[in-house]
């Protein structure tokens, strides 16, 4: 247990620096959009009411006001978010391939720890987990702070409020990353999770069998997804759509899930005691 | 006393290893020699638990590879292994996080005995800084074996006297040292034990004081019969 | 120390020929502390357990003593000290007339030239 939490701490650290420019990246590009979003609607909301000497409330009438959800549905908060995410996506890979194809040849230290297999498998996770928990906590700090640059910019009158809360709830990205309730934010981040221990297994399938461990790993991440969806698509094949009601359909997934989840890392820590080389 | 019996191996359809046996003792060092490329370093990776094999078996004290052993057992290969970012200091400290048994004494010791400091970053150092550091960090584990994979090739000459010495000095202690090489010139009168090993096989296995004292073959005049036959 | 061995002869041998010349020669004395084990590997770039074998055949024949604990000096058996300068006059003169015997020189003039060329300076 020691040697996991060492090897955790080692794993966020030497991700820290790219982890806190992506978080930078996020922060800045937001605040500029939330900037430039919000002036041009006011710059437009003035010209419109010069060129055609509306008053506000005529200018109301026909263009509405702003709320703050146009920024979030805007590419200024949707694009950093997609760089970050692919970022840690791709992270996902590299947190085994740079252990093997660095400058230096770490998986042997690695590999040599008097530490046990599953330690270095699940440091890795859980540091890729807590780097995608972090952003999104940021992100939950962050937007109430553009909310108020935004009502900074645009004056009180041709502005909607709406309370962060909301506005969470309103975007579709915010509503897979924030959920609302508890429950759904387990069923979400295990699903993340879920996700995590495929790739790595099929990863781990390269590093075993070279070129034959691509197609293992691409058909097991195929098997895992059809697994996944398999009640979907029975459902939907036998035209009984309404056999299943939604909180039954939910505990299917979830068994499933949890039973790839535990091939995953059953498979991945054989792999990595036994086949995979150096 | 490490037993390496009847280790075969495959790269898809070649063979890398074909029913390799020997034994390496504490306190001797044994020396796997070979002129063609394959064979050693897979042996020694084998032996480590860092490559997968088909058949054969190999025990460290009677037991089989497993995290307690990485305890007692330690590989050095011949590139760098630690995060270039670090610094030797950095790495140390993760070592001696790892390993109950690191013998921070011993580390600093080496430092001084190789001329190497602490703030010295892991990506700057030359080839053969880079053989004494993975050299010092096997060393200051307190491990009873140490396997090195060519430690005198590729590196300056004073680097390898360095190395040399280590293995005449008392650092070495009473370990059991396997290492590979393809050259045996300079290091004839450091080993003990010498297996011979071409295209994957053990040719012949003796140690050279004995083979000096009943054959009167000197290491490479055996070389010369065992390889040219 | 500076010391060449050949790759041919047991290494603990030459070493301990090595030990007989510098009795011989006076730069070892009866009674005289010597180096351990270890020193002498780093000294000689040998290998340690050569070295101890070295020390062990020097033991037996009787060249040093080694008690417990301390470190092993040189014999101060004078008979066993004047027997290894003997040992090595004998060894360097039958190795010498076995080289020179096939030549057939008249002992006389061979005698005369031995004379002549040990007091030169230089070999």
């Amino acid at each position: 247990m020691n040697h996991f939490f060492k090897l955790l701490n080692f794993e966020i650290n030497r991700f820290i620096k790219i982890y806190a420019s992506l978080l930078a990246i996020v922060i800045i590009i937001q605040t500029i959009g939330v900037a430039v979003v919000s002036n041009s609607f006011v710059n437009r909301a003035n010209e419109m009411m010069m060129e055609n000497r509306w008053t506000q409330e005529e200018f109301i009438k026909s263009n509405g006001k702003m709320s703050f959800s146009e920024f979030m549905n805007s590419f200024w908060f949707a694009g950093p978010i997609a760089i970050a995410a692919t970022a840690l996506i791709f992270y996902i890979f590299l947190i085994w391939y740079r252990e093997w194809y660095g400058k230096n040849t770490f998986i042997y230290r690695l590999l040599m720890l008097p530490a046990s297999r599953y330690s270095i498998y699940f440091a890795k996770a859980l540091a890729i987990f807590l780097m995608v928990l972090g952003l999104v906590g940021v992100q939950i700090l962050v937007l109430p702070l553009e909310n108020e640059l935004f009502k900074v910019i645009v004056p009180n009158a041709l502005r909607e409020v709406l309370a962060v809360k909301d506005l969470i709830y309103t975007n579709a990205i915010t509503m897979v990353l924030i959920p609302s309730t508890f429950t759904q934010f387990l069923l979400h981040y295990s699903a993340g999770l879920m996700a995590v221990f495929t790739l790595f297994t099929a990863i781990l399938m390269e590093r075993s069998y070279r070129f034959k461990g691509i197609i293992f790993g691409v058909l097991y991440c195929a098997a895992v997804l059809a697994l996944f969806s398999a009640p979907l698509f029975i459902a939907a094949m036998l035209d009984m759509g309404n056999m299943l009601y939604p909180m039954e359909f939910l505990m299917v997934e979830i068994v499933l899930g949890f039973i790839a989840s535990v091939c995953s890392i059953l498979i991945g820590h054989q792999l990595l005691t036994k086949k995979v080389s150096v | 006393m490490i037993e390496v019996k009847n280790l075969t191996k495959k790269f898809g359809r070649r063979r890398v290893l074909e029913n390799v046996s020997f034994t390496a003792e504490k306190g001797q060092i044994t020396c796997l020699i070979g002129i063609n490329g394959v064979g050693k370093t897979t042996t020694l990776k084998a032996i480590m638990g860092l490559t997968p094999y088909k058949s054969g078996t190999i025990l460290i004290d009677n037991e089989p590879i497993s995290k307690q052993v990485y305890e007692k057992i330690t590989f050095i290969p011949d590139a760098a292994i630690m995060p270039p970012s670090m610094t030797i200091g950095e790495a140390l400290v993760f070592m001696q996080d790892f390993y109950s048994n690191w013998n921070n004494e011993r580390a600093l010791e080496l430092l001084k005995f190789f001329n190497l400091k602490e703030e010295f970053r892991i990506a700057e150092l030359s080839k053969g800084n880079t053989a004494k550091v993975n050299l010092l960090m096997g060393l200051a584990i307190d491990v009873d074996y140490i396997l090195m994979d060519e430690p005198f090739s590729g590196i300056d000459i004073f680097s390898r006297e360095q190395i040399a010495n280590v293995f005449t000095s008392h650092l070495i202690e009473d370990r059991g040292v396997i290492i590979t090489t393809h050259e045996i010139n300079d290091i004839e009168h450091l080993i003990d034990k010498v297996i011979l090993l071409d295209n994957g096989s053990v040719l012949k296995e003796f140690y050279t004081e004995e083979m000096r004292s009943q054959e009167g073959k000197s290491v490479i005049d055996v070389m010369r019969e065992v390889y040219r036959a | 120390m500076d010391l060449s061995f050949n790759n041919r002869d047991p290494v603990y041998l030459q070493v301990v020929r090595y030990f007989k010349e510098q009795i011989a020669i006076g730069d070892l004395t009866a009674g005289q502390e010597i180096s351990s084990r270890r020193e002498l590997a780093g000294l000689l770039k040998i290998n340690p357990n050569t070295a101890q074998k070295a020390y062990k055949e020097m033991e037996e024949q009787g060249l040093i003593t080694t008690e417990r604990n301390f470190p092993s000096r040189i014999t101060t058996d004078e008979k066993i000290l004047n027997a290894v300068r003997e040992e090595l006059i004998l060894e360097a003169v039958s190795s010498f007339i076995a080289s020179v015997r096939p030549i057939k020189v008249p002992l006389d003039e061979l005698i005369k030239m031995v004379s002549e060329k040990y007091s030169q300076p230089g070999e």
